[in-house]
């Protein structure tokens, strides 16, 4: 099992990084995230399940300006890691994961407490860049932005660590204890956790034109898909 | 076309992705923004090393911009380093083009990537993710890389033919236009989330009254979650809600 955390760490290392200080190239999305979490864990279709539901969900939350967004990464290792182990054992029903998404979210919020808490940090790298240039130092900038790396990739490894083994004993000691009754309650809120995702991503795009685009997909897509199930 | 050679601005164009490897709330992108510039400030001011420290700390002034369209910025800014290093242009005009540009620039980086390219790859990678989970993954990371790495390369190609190309390629790259059509792909694509999630709470038996209730009803919820939405509930606010509800749910 020991492999196991130390390769989500190093691959939530990697998509932490992407997520700020290198790259951007989009390795740091929930659904990136939690289907290789999940195949680290046993289970990569369950880990997709899980990423893609909070991919729609923070598609929304943006990095503008000084503003920091939750952290759906985090979110994403920890659901990965969650719905794959939940999945390995016992099978990963509905209440299952309503609960891991769920509590998926205050790991976000965990996870941007320690984005901002770098990113002062990386205050005090820059400014110590600026007094080394002054005194004529100016591979200083070279050496800033190595720490401001190396701390962005540092703390994604301890958070991907933390996040993986919190999914992990959620799902092996926390969920079998809730039981089927309980689960299938909290299963209800499915949809309701589904089409906030779906309402997420409508209200990022929503312009006077797509607002017609978006409901008539929906209902098309509706329609197609419950007649093809009835039918088939 | 300028003293710079072809593998230094090569070099400064992989520097952009780290941009933001050093984001403070401070200078915000001044530490990547000089890093990124330092191959080239290097050559221009070779055997001045007064002159080069003074180039530096220009560059560790506050810059923040979108970082898929800095390379618009840092392409032109080097243009006017090498003609301040040539005596031919003040040096204090490269501070003022930065200003100028980067906020504007920022504007549009995160209305196109973060309010159009981003929402339409992911939406299409949720969709193609119930075919199999890594199509999904394929199509997210391909769909938003393939025009994201492009963009940086022209914007960073743009730059380097000085202010004007810089200011020439914004007007003709068509970013509002690409916006609003990726926009539209977005909510097509949404609406298809939509209708696939929410014909899985569809329990009916057989298509009629009961069923277009459940569309209607599927709908119903999407709009009043997009109301709160404008009314800035977020969508985490609305999940720690429902996450009280849960383990109310659980306690009874």
């Amino acid at each position: 099992m020991a492999w196991r955390f130390a390769l989500a760490a190093a691959l939530g290392g990697l998509c932490y990084l992407d997520r700020t200080a290198a790259f951007q190239f989009m390795l740091h999305r929930p659904l990136v995230v939690a289907t290789l979490v999940g195949a680290v864990f046993g289970d990569l279709a369950a880990g997709a399940q899980a990423g893609s539901v909070l991919e729609l969900l923070y598609i929304g939350r943006l990095p503008v300006g000084a503003s920091v967004p939750p952290d759906d990464t985090g979110a994403a290792v920890f659901a990965g890691a969650a719905a794959a182990a939940s999945a390995t054992r016992v099978g990963l029903d509905a209440g299952s994961f309503v609960a891991i998404v769920l509590l998926a979210v205050p790991c976000a919020e965990l996870g941007r407490a320690a984005d901002r808490a770098v990113r002062r940090i990386n205050g005090r790298i820059a400014h110590l860049a600026v007094e080394s240039v002054e005194e004529g130092d100016v591979r200083a900038v070279e050496q800033g932005l190595l720490a401001g790396v190396v701390l962005f990739g540092l703390t994604g490894v301890l958070l991907s660590l933390l996040f993986s083994g919190l999914g992990v004993a959620f799902s092996r000691a926390v969920l079998p204890s809730i039981g089927p009754g309980g689960r299938s309650h909290i299963a209800i809120m499915l949809p309701l956790v589904s089409l906030l995702g779906a309402a997420s991503v409508f209200s990022c795009s929503r312009t006077e034109r797509t607002a017609p685009a978006f409901y008539l997909t929906m209902a098309l897509v509706f329609g197609v898909t419950f007649l093809s199930r009835w039918a088939g | 076309m300028g003293v710079l050679p072809d593998g230094i601005l090569r070099r400064v164009f992989r520097r952009q992705f780290l941009v933001q490897a050093c984001w403070n709330y401070e200078g915000m992108q001044n530490v990547g923004f000089a890093y990124c510039a330092l191959p080239a400030l290097r050559v221009l001011y070779a055997g001045r090393p007064d002159d080069l420290v003074k180039a530096v700390k220009r560059h560790l002034e506050f810059f923040n911009t979108h970082p898929a369209l800095a390379g618009v910025v840092l392409g032109a800014a080097l243009r006017l380093e090498e003609r301040a290093a040539g005596g031919t242009a003040d040096p204090r005009a490269i501070g003022t083009f930065k200003v100028g540009l980067m906020g504007s620039l920022g504007a549009i980086g995160d209305s196109f990537f973060w309010g159009a390219l981003k929402p339409m790859a992911a939406a299409a990678g949720v969709i193609l993710s119930f075919v199999h989970p890594l199509l999904g993954v394929a199509a997210l990371l391909g769909l938003y890389n393939a025009v994201h790495i492009a963009v940086r390369r022209r914007a960073f190609a743009a730059g380097v033919q000085g202010e004007e190309g810089a200011l020439r390629y914004l007007k003709e790259a068509g970013f509002a236009a690409r916006t609003e059509n990726g926009k539209m792909a977005a909510a097509v694509l949404g609406g298809a989330c939509a209708g696939a999630v929410g014909v899985g709470a569809a329990v009916p038996a057989s298509p009629g009254w009961e069923l277009l209730a459940f569309l209607f009803l599927a709908a119903a919820t999407v709009h009043l979650y997009t109301v709160l939405f404008r009314k800035a509930v977020s969508p985490s606010e609305v999940l720690m809600l429902l996450f009280v509800v849960g383990v109310l749910l659980l306690w009874h």
